[in-house]
């Protein structure tokens, strides 16, 4: 599944509001829950966060990709964030992060859930679409940089 | 005389294109007396992608190459049991690593002549079209690739046979 397919304006947020992890993550899923995608937040919310006790996925760089696997959704869904002056996620380089991934996935959808996260994790390399994504000033920016427009 | 397609092959990922695709080879093979093979491929490379970049853990990525496995083999039954439903031999055929090297390498092994898959999804960045593993092996077999589409048309060819 290509990434473009899962983004979407209304699920993304320029700038986080945020000033913590526990604090991006809830702000993420209730970006996502505004879009319909989600049936049961506390569920998704408590999945990502699950997710980051074995683990940050807070990545080097500034980018954070938290995930959840939970039947709180259908089909796959993202939201993506954007914190301009950082947020400390515990990430691998002990850096704070400024781009925000969160995706969930069904349980029955491995394949798609895998090819987007793989995505996420090649655009990640790009420090020149990072760096732009995270001066980006609206939701229109940020879909019209991923889209490559 | 030689046959125009001896042997075809479709590659089945699960998405709905690549059921339109297979439902297409089970026509096509029909028709031209061919051979037809399935070819799943579990993505052992973006799982290491993941892995190394730190957004999958360990544990996730076993967790993750079960289910794709276990995915896998009920699309290779899928479409074994969509030819067979036709009278179509459609050999189940199993590969792992990056989608686009494991199509080619099995194009080559099996001396396959015609390549049959589902359409790309028509939203997409440039970057997507770069990167496509499935689009990449269109480009790069050595061997001729027919995309299905047109569904209406496919599902009444397929219906019509007996």
């Amino acid at each position: 599944m290509a990434l473009i397919e899962l983004i979407e304006e209304q699920a993304v947020k320029v700038p986080l509001e945020s000033f913590d992890k526990e604090g991006v993550i809830r702000e993420l899923v209730d970006v996502l829950a505004s879009t319909g995608k989600v049936s049961d937040v506390e569920t998704l919310y408590k999945a990502v966060r699950l997710r980051e006790t074995l683990g940050s996925t807070g990545l080097a760089d500034g980018i954070a990709v938290p995930h959840g696997k939970t039947n709180a959704v259908r089909d796959l869904a993202l939201a993506i964030g954007i914190a301009p002056a950082g947020i400390d996620f515990e990430a691998a380089d002990g850096k704070p992060s400024k781009l925000f991934f969160l995706m969930a996935a069904p349980p029955d959808k491995a394949g798609p859930h895998i090819e987007a996260l793989a995505e996420i994790a090649r655009l990640s390399r790009s420090k020149a679409l990072c760096s732009a994504l995270v001066s980006a000033q609206n939701a229109a920016d940020v879909v019209a940089l991923l889209r490559g427009d | 005389m030689t046959k125009p397609i001896e042997s075809m092959m479709v590659y089945v990922d699960g998405s709905e294109g690549s059921i339109l695709a297979a439902r297409f080879a089970v026509v096509l093979a029909s028709r031209f007396g061919a051979e037809l093979h399935a070819l799943s491929v579990l993505n052992t490379r973006a799982l290491s992608d993941l892995v190394q970049s730190h957004i999958f853990l360990e544990s996730e990525r076993e967790e993750y190459r079960r289910e794709l496995a276990d995915d896998g083999s009920r699309y290779l039954n899928h479409a074994v049991e969509m030819g067979r439903r036709k009278g179509v031999t459609v050999v189940g055929q199993s590969a792992s690593g990056s989608v686009a090297a494991a199509i080619k390498e099995k194009v080559a092994e099996l001396r396959i002549d015609l390549l049959v898959m589902g359409p790309p999804p028509r939203i997409r960045s440039r970057r997507d079209a770069l990167y496509d593993e499935a689009e990449m092996a269109m480009r790069t077999v050595d061997c001729s690739v027919l995309i299905a589409r047109d569904e209406e048309r496919i599902e009444e060819l397929y219906e019509e046979l007996f």
